[in-house]
Parts: structure tokens; C-alpha cells; sequence
């Protein structure tokens, strides 16, 4: 039976004093919604902190499309730290809503934001926290379904048996889609496999429970997922896609959040989608077509977004901002909007040219802190491989002028381990940040503190990337590159900070995974694992012990190639890019041969356009 | 939006700081809200500033921030009935406009109460601040008033009191900073208290704490609850106690005593 609809606040309350940040479970901030009327509840689930969860941009756009429907409301849950969990399961208390203090599983609905693969135990720890059974089959009839969305849908199979269905793509429209199909079937009092059969229906809705796992020789060991028999599901679910990106609200965050936050300020979608078609980026690939917002509604909107929350800091986010066609325009208009109000306006990534170091300087005004580039990859032949297309001389000018318009740090975004990386790409990236370090002192002189910092990640190959058939690097070797790359490192000057190998093994194992993944994860919850994504909290070892219960060696599961002709474990989601483009791709990788935008040159055939009937809005030509 | 601050000029063309508006709010700190810790409450209350519309100044420094001070952190999980913050504004705004501006923009549990202008060379409110009555609620089974009064008279002899805040031992000079407790039997086992503390240089005494260490002076009692409530802060002098709003206020002027 369903859980009763109740405020258990008081439940909670009492434990406030005993808790670090309080502040996370105080809900009532300015602009949340507290009029939970219903009839229909649903519950924004991020699986982990408030302060992590707060600022996710996705959350707060589908909150905002539920609450303005007639009927529906929608309130927001992140998970407690473990010093609340502990204390609420010591106590009996369930998770709860922040807006109604409800318990989680007395709504009629749940959806978690997959934002990242490391999330996964979180999720887990929510449902069982919530006292919801942990698999899809074994809930109730009157059980909340669980939805779940987001960047990391791409391949949801470790997680597949813990959700009813999976949202793919924008989720605008389809939340609310979502919702109604649940509601109409509850109102008809169908049963609980019949609403899955009916959410099935929904464009862009995958029902794992509907799909069997078949393994054979057209698979890797990890099957692909078909059609039951007897069920009318599509073989492929096609995401869906809002195509007039312009015409939904610009504003989106309208929750000002009491206590600080990871991303602590008003962030704007500028854009959505990128086409630059960088070879590892699984976002690139999956956020397809780009839409841009005009300037005069990115401008506007800044403004009364500014004025309504009270923010001091406005972000324009996206996955290259900078490639908006009226960028320039934007932060000209913004400039002289915001004038003297103490406001700074941040754009996340910096395109590596002068354009981007242009677009820094006027959002930096008179200050200079440190300015980030990605080049990715130590030399040009590995930077064709990955189709990150920038140059040598890219770098060098875009480095040049930002010490000439008084950048004093500079950071540089590289990653190790991608495919047909040699030792020598690996010094290529000392090299490359000796040579920025250089220019810095020629413009700044030697006294004038110029500093390098290097970033190096581990490429984790990721689902519906030209690199998805490709094994991750073992990680004796990414410690062995991480070493060689610190050793070639001699200036103190320049300072190199890197990934751990094991968490990347992890992530790259869930990436990699099918549907039987999810023993795995069960397992490793079931040894404590939870925080995955905190370095404080990560736990190699149960991790390993869990794979050994499981039969499986992680580092097997993360680092086995696929077959180009494989079928994949993810085959059955698609965001529209075809399979094809992608094998293409990946042997102009290997070739060295780089791809060029589709917004700025003719189309490159990833089939998005075709498959999706939508096209790339661009308000200008792009520069 | 308010009417911004010129930042091409010259800074020899801004006034002087001094010499800006310095808007003295009141507001509380209650309910659920108890629980925000200090630098979340001073990033929120500049947020309800910005939201009103009120014609902050912002500082020169580097991160540009507004200007604005705050009465003394209170101890989280505490409530009040009397928090501060002097803003310095580009522009007088008429006080019970100002005031209006603000609760629109404010969440109720820190709703401002009242507002006036003070000078703007006085004394910075943390330190000017320097004593505060509380009210307390403590359930104890078997706790009496007068054996609580007893309790925090013994504690009090000790001369100083040293605790854990987190992991650091911190100490505290009773002498200094102890005014002086009265306590009520509310109910068996629940007492209500008037505490008065006083705060400078030798530091500041946090009730809970007080409590804590009286608690345990009591045979055979452990605190079951206590809540806190800040119901004044005020400048004592020589004896005189000057209230915040003082002889700026809407109300009558101080001194109270």
C-alpha cells in the first residue's frame, strides 16, 4: 500500500541539531514552490547532497514545467549525508520531499537526474532509504514509479532493473508527458504493468521491464536489449527533442538557495547542443541539434532573472558558450545592463582562440584570475585523432593574448589515455604547458608570477561516441603515463593535478556495462558504497570486493574493446545519431582525419536532423 | 533595478564611505530558519537586498561587494527576535519605504521589523553590540529553577569554561562575559530562563554551552531539549544601555536604563 501524504518535518527537526549543514534539509527557500496541492505528486530525486543537487539546471527546468500544470506539482529530494541517514535509519525516518516533508514513497511518481555514472549507488541508497523496493519487479502495484533522465541515459543498463521507464532526451515536454500517461492510467485504475505498458508508448520513453537481454554472437557479453515477445514496444527508442529551444523559459533556476552551493549563482542555457564533434564528448554527441537563444531573450532575461532571485552572479552556461553567434553581443548588451550593480557574469568554457580570450576579457572586466583552455591533447596528430580542431598556433595566440590583456594564471584541460596515445603525446602536454609558460614570462616578463596549472582526466569512453567500441586504458598504464608526465614536468612554475585511475575505472566499468551491471552495483551498495563521486568517500576496495562477489574483474569489464560491428548494450536508446556516422568517425580517428562543425561548414551525416526532423537554429553566422 | 553605482569613475570622484547613506535594519531569525549558519545568512540577506531593489553601494575591492555589516553570529539553531545589519546605500530611501521594499523581498522567517538611518562614522554593529538577553527552554527531568540558578552560579565560580567547538578547545572568561541568569518552573522538569551575556575582547559566551556545563553540575539530569532565543542586543557603557536603533529609531530614544 502506498505510503500516507504527511508532513513528517518533525521528524526531522529534532536531528537538525545534530547534523553538519543544517541548512541542507530546511527547504522554504525564495521562489521554491509550497503549494504541493496535487493531485498528482511527483519528485525530483538528485541523488546526492543539496548543495550538488541544487544548481542542476535539468531539475529545475522540469520543476518549474510540472508545478505550471494544472493538477501536477512537483517537489525536489536529494539525498542526506551519511551523519542524517544514519540517524534517520537509526530512528525509522524516511526519506523525505524538501517542499511537503512527504515521504518519498507516497507520491504518485519519482524521477532521479542520472547526472553522472558514479551516481548510481546514491540512487539505490535513495530508493532504499525511501522504503521503495530497490528492483522494478519487486514493487507493489500502489508503489511510486520510478522515472529517471539525464546525461547519463545513454547507457542506463546497470541501472535498468531499478527503473519503470527511462526518459530519453529534452525532457520539457516529456516530464509532463510522463506524468499524465501515469495519471490517466491510476485514474482508470489499471494495473501497475498495464501503466508501464502505456508509459512505453510515450515518445521517447524506454521501459526496461518490456525488453529482454539477449546474448549471442552478434553481441558483446553483455547482449543487447530486445523487444519481449508479445509486447508492442519500439525496437530502438528515439530521444526526444524540443526544437524551439527559444520558446521555453530562459529562467529556469527560480529557487534562490539558502546556504552555498557548488555553482552558487544564476545560471542561463544560452545554447543547447554543440557540434564541434570533439570524439570523446558523449554530451556533444547526445545534446544534438545546436539551438541558440536570441541575444535580445539571453539579455532580457539576465536581467529579470538578476532582479528576481538576487543573485551576484550570473553564468550563461552551455557546452560552448562561446560559440553562440551573438556571443559578443550578448555580453556587450550585458555589460551595460548590469553596469555598477557589482555583478559578474562567468561563461564556463573558453573557446581556444582570441575570440574566446576576447569573450573572457569582457566578462572578466578589470580583473584577472586565471583563464582555462582545453587543448585535450600534448600534439596536434593526437588532437586530429579526437577532433578537438584546434592548432599549435591556436594555442600559442590564444595564450599570447591573454597575457597581454593581463592573465597572470593559466590552466590547461588535457586528458590521458585516449586511443593512440603514445609517450609521446604524453610529453607533448609538458611540453605544450612549458611553451604557454614561456610566452607568459616573454609578455609579463619573469618576474611577474606567470603560472601554468595542468588538469589531466582519463578519457572514460563513454556511449554514443565515436570512442564507444574502444577499451578504457588499464590503469597500471594511466598511473605509468601520469608518472612520465610528471617527470617531465620540471618547472615549478607549472603545476599538474590529475584523476584517479581507480575512480575512472569505476566510472569506465558502468559506462561499459549491460544490464547485468546491475548485480554489481547492488553488490557494491551492499558494501557501503555510496558518494561515489567524493574522493572522501570513494572506496576501491569494496568496489573490487563487489566485482569479485559478482564473478567479474573490473578492470576486464572497463578496458575490453568492443567490435565495430558488435551490437551495443545501449543499441536500443538512441539520440539519433547514427550508428554509422559513428563507426565512421571512429576510423577517421584512426586515420587522423578531423571532422568539421556542422554550424559552421555543410552537414557531417550524423543523422540527428533526418531521424529527429529537427535542424540547427543559429540566430548569426557563426565566427 | 535601483539606480547603479558609476564605476568608471575616478574613486576620488565617489563619495567616502562615511559619508554614504547607512541604513540600519532590525529582523528576526526564526522557525526552520534557525538552523542557517552565519555566512549562509549574510549571502541571503544581501540576496533579499538585491531583490528589493534598495540602491546598495558596493565596495572597490576586487570582488566588489556590497557593503553591509552584521550583528554577531548567532549559534546555529538559535532564533531571535533581534538580528542587525547597517547597508550603505548611494541614496537615502525614505526608511519605511525601505522597510517595505525589503519584507516584499524577504522570506518571513527574517522578516526586517524596522529601519532607520544612522550616522555613518559610528562604531561597527559586531563589536559596538556588546550584550544580548536570551531566553531559554530547558527540559530536563527533574530540573528546577533553582536548581539550574544554583548550577550556572557554581559553573560561574570556575572563572573560566573550556569546551569542544568541533575539534578545537575553546575557552571562555565567565567573568567577563556572564551578566547573569533568572529562571522559572514552566512545568516538572521544564524551566524557563532569562540569560544575560555580554561580548568583547575576552570573547563571547554561547548559552548552549553555558547550559551544557550547568546541566551537568545537576545530580542525575541531562538536557532532554533546549531551545534559545536571542531577545536583545544592546551597547552597554558605563552602565547606560543604548539600544541599536538608538536615538535613530522610530521608537523613543535610549538609553533603557
Amino acid at each position: 500500500m502506498r505510503a500516507r501524504r504527511e508532513s513528517l518535518f518533525h521528524l526531522i527537526e529534532p536531528l537538525l541539531g545534530s547534523v553538519e549543514h543544517p541548512a541542507r534539509y530546511l527547504d522554504h527557500e525564495w521562489g521554491s514552490c509550497q503549494e504541493q496541492d496535487g493531485p498528482f505528486h511527483l519528485a525530483m530525486v538528485y541523488a546526492d547532497v543539496y548543495e550538488v543537487g541544487q544548481p542542476n539546471l535539468g531539475v529545475a527546468i522540469l520543476y518549474n514545467q510540472v508545478n505550471a500544470q494544472e493538477g501536477m506539482s512537483c517537489e525536489r529530494c536529494y539525498l542526506p549525508w551519511k551523519d542524517m541517514a544514519d540517524l534517520m535509519r537509526e530512528r525509522g525516518v524516511p526519506l523525505l520531499s524538501l517542499e511537503a516533508a512527504a515521504p518519498l514513497a507516497s507520491f504518485d511518481a519519482i524521477g532521479f537526474t542520472l547526472a553522472h555514472e558514479l551516481i548510481a549507488t546514491n540512487v539505490l541508497e535513495a530508493l532504499d532509504l525511501a522504503g521503495i523496493a530497490l528492483t522494478s519487479a519487486e514493487r507493489d502495484e500502489d508503489d511510486p514509479i520510478i522515472l529517471a533522465g539525464g546525461p547519463s541515459a545513454w547507457n542506463c543498463e546497470p541501472l535498468a532493473p531499478a527503473l519503470d521507464a527511462v526518459l530519453l532526451g529534452d525532457g520539457e515536454e516529456h516530464i509532463v508527458d510522463a506524468c499524465a500517461c501515469i495519471r490517466d492510467a491510476r485514474a482508470e485504475g489499471v494495473s501497475r504493468a498495464e501503466i508501464l505498458r502505456r508509459l512505453a508508448r510515450v515518445p521517447g520513453t524506454y521501459v526496461p521491464s518490456l525488453y529482454d537481454v539477449v546474448v549471442d554472437e552478434t553481441t558483446t557479453r553483455w547482449g543487447r536489449a530486445v523487444p519481449r515477445a508479445g509486447e508492442d514496444v519500439p525496437a530502438t527508442v528515439l530521444k526526444r527533442c524540443v526544437q524551439d529551444f527559444a520558446a521555453t523559459p530562459a529562467v529556469a533556476q527560480r529557487i534562490v538557495p539558502y546556504m552555498g552551493i557548488v555553482q552558487d549563482r544564476l545560471s542561463l542555457e544560452v545554447l543547447r547542443g554543440c557540434a564541434r564533434g570533439c570524439r570523446f564528448c558523449q554530451a556533444g554527441m547526445t545534446y544534438r541539434p545546436v539551438r541558440e537563444r536570441p541575444a535580445e531573450q539571453v539579455v532580457s532575461a539576465s536581467v529579470e532573472g538578476l532582479l528576481a532571485s538576487g543573485h551576484n552572479e550570473i553564468s550563461l552556461t552551455s557546452l560552448s558558450t562561446t560559440d553562440h553567434s551573438q556571443c559578443a553581443r550578448i555580453l556587450r548588451e550585458l555589460d551595460g545592463a548590469l553596469e555598477g550593480r557589482g555583478i559578474r557574469v562567468s561563461i564556463p568554457s573558453q573557446r581556444l582562440d582570441s575570440f574566446g580570450v576576447e569573450m573572457a576579457a569582457a566578462v572578466a572586466g578589470g580583473k584577472r584570475g586565471g583563464l582555462t583552455f582545453a587543448p585535450e591533447a600534448g600534439s596536434q596528430r593526437l588532437r586530429d585523432v579526437i577532433n578537438k580542431n584546434v592548432s599549435e598556433q591556436d594555442l600559442e595566440s590564444a595564450a599570447r593574448n591573454a597575457f597581454e590583456m593581463g592573465w597572470r594564471r593559466c590552466k590547461l584541460y588535457f586528458m590521458i589515455g585516449l586511443p593512440t596515445e603514445t609517450d609521446e603525446d604524453v610529453v607533448g602536454i609538458a611540453r605544450m604547458a612549458e611553451r604557454v609558460l614561456e610566452i607568459g614570462r616573454e609578455v609579463c616578463g619573469r618576474r611577474a608570477g606567470v603560472s601554468v596549472s595542468i588538469s589531466v582526466a582519463v578519457l572514460v569512453p563513454k556511449a554514443y561516441t565515436p570512442f564507444q567500441w574502444v577499451g578504457q586504458c588499464r590503469p597500471e598504464e594511466v598511473r605509468r603515463r601520469q608518472q612520465l608526465l610528471l617527470s617531465e614536468v620540471r618547472d615549478r612554475a607549472i603545476r599538474v593535478s590529475y584523476h584517479d585511475a581507480d575512480v575512472s575505472l569505476v566510472e569506465g566499468a558502468l559506462s561499459k556495462m549491460g544490464r547485468a551491471g546491475f548485480e554489481l552495483l547492488r553488490a557494491a551498495w551492499g558494501r557501503g558504497c555510496r558518494f561515489d563521486a567524493w574522493t572522501s568517500e570513494f572506496d576501491f576496495d569494496a568496489w573490487r570486493s563487489a566485482a569479485e562477489a559478482c564473478g567479474l574483474d573490473l578492470e576486464d569489464v572497463a578496458c575490453e574493446d568492443f567490435p565495430l560491428s558488435a551490437a551495443l548494450p545501449w543499441d536500443h536508446t538512441s539520440p539519433g545519431v547514427d550508428k554509422g556516422y559513428l563507426q565512421r568517425e571512429w576510423l577517421r580517428a584512426t586515420r587522423g582525419e578531423t571532422t568539421p562543425d556542422c554550424t559552421r561548414a555543410s552537414c557531417t551525416g550524423c543523422g540527428v536532423c533526418p531521424s529527429l526532423g529537427v535542424h540547427n537554429v543559429v540566430q548569426e553566422v557563426r565566427a | 533595478m535601483s539606480r547603479p553605482q558609476p564605476t568608471g569613475a575616478r574613486p576620488q570622484d565617489l563619495p567616502v564611505k562615511a559619508d554614504l547613506a547607512r541604513l540600519r535594519v532590525e529582523y528576526g531569525k526564526s522557525e526552520r530558519l534557525a538552523y542557517l549558519g552565519h555566512l549562509d545568512l549574510i549571502a541571503t540577506v544581501e540576496r533579499c537586498i538585491r531583490r528589493a531593489g534598495l540602491p546598495f553601494s558596493v565596495g572597490n575591492g576586487f570582488a566588489r561587494r556590497m557593503r553591509i555589516q552584521f550583528s554577531s553570529a548567532l549559534p546555529v539553531g538559535a532564533s531571535s527576535s533581534c538580528e542587525y545589519f547597517d547597508v550603505r546605500l548611494t541614496e537615502r530611501v525614505e526608511p519605511g519605504e525601505a522597510l517595505r521594499l525589503l519584507r516584499a523581498a524577504t522570506p518571513s522567517a527574517l522578516a526586517p521589523s524596522r529601519a532607520c538611518y544612522v550616522d555613518g562614522r559610528a562604531p561597527a554593529l559586531e563589536a559596538w553590540l556588546n550584550r544580548a538577553t536570551w531566553e531559554l527552554r530547558c527540559e530536563a527531568p527533574g530540573l528546577t529553577a533553582a536548581a539550574l540558578e544554583g548550577a550556572v552560579g557554581r559553573v560561574r565560580e570556575r572563572g573560566t569554561l573550556t569546551y569542544l567547538r568541533g575539534e578545537r578547545e575553546k575557552r571562555v572568561d565567565l567573568a567577563a562575559t556572564l551578566g547573569g541568569i533568572e529562571a522559572r518552573d514552566v512545568a516538572p522538569g521544564v524551566v524557563d530562563a532569562t540569560l544575560v551575556t555580554r561580548s568583547g575582547p575576552a570573547g563571547a559566551l554561547r548559552p548552549r554551552v553555558l547550559l551544557d556545563a550547568a546541566i551537568a553540575e545537576v545530580v542525575g539530569a541531562s538536557l532532554a531539549s533546549a531551545r534559545v532565543r536571542r531577545v536583545a542586543q544592546e551597547h552597554e557603557e558605563d552602565g547606560l544601555i543604548v539600544e541599536p536603533l538608538g536615538p535613530f529609531g522610530p521608537q523613543p530614544p535610549a538609553p533603557l536604563s
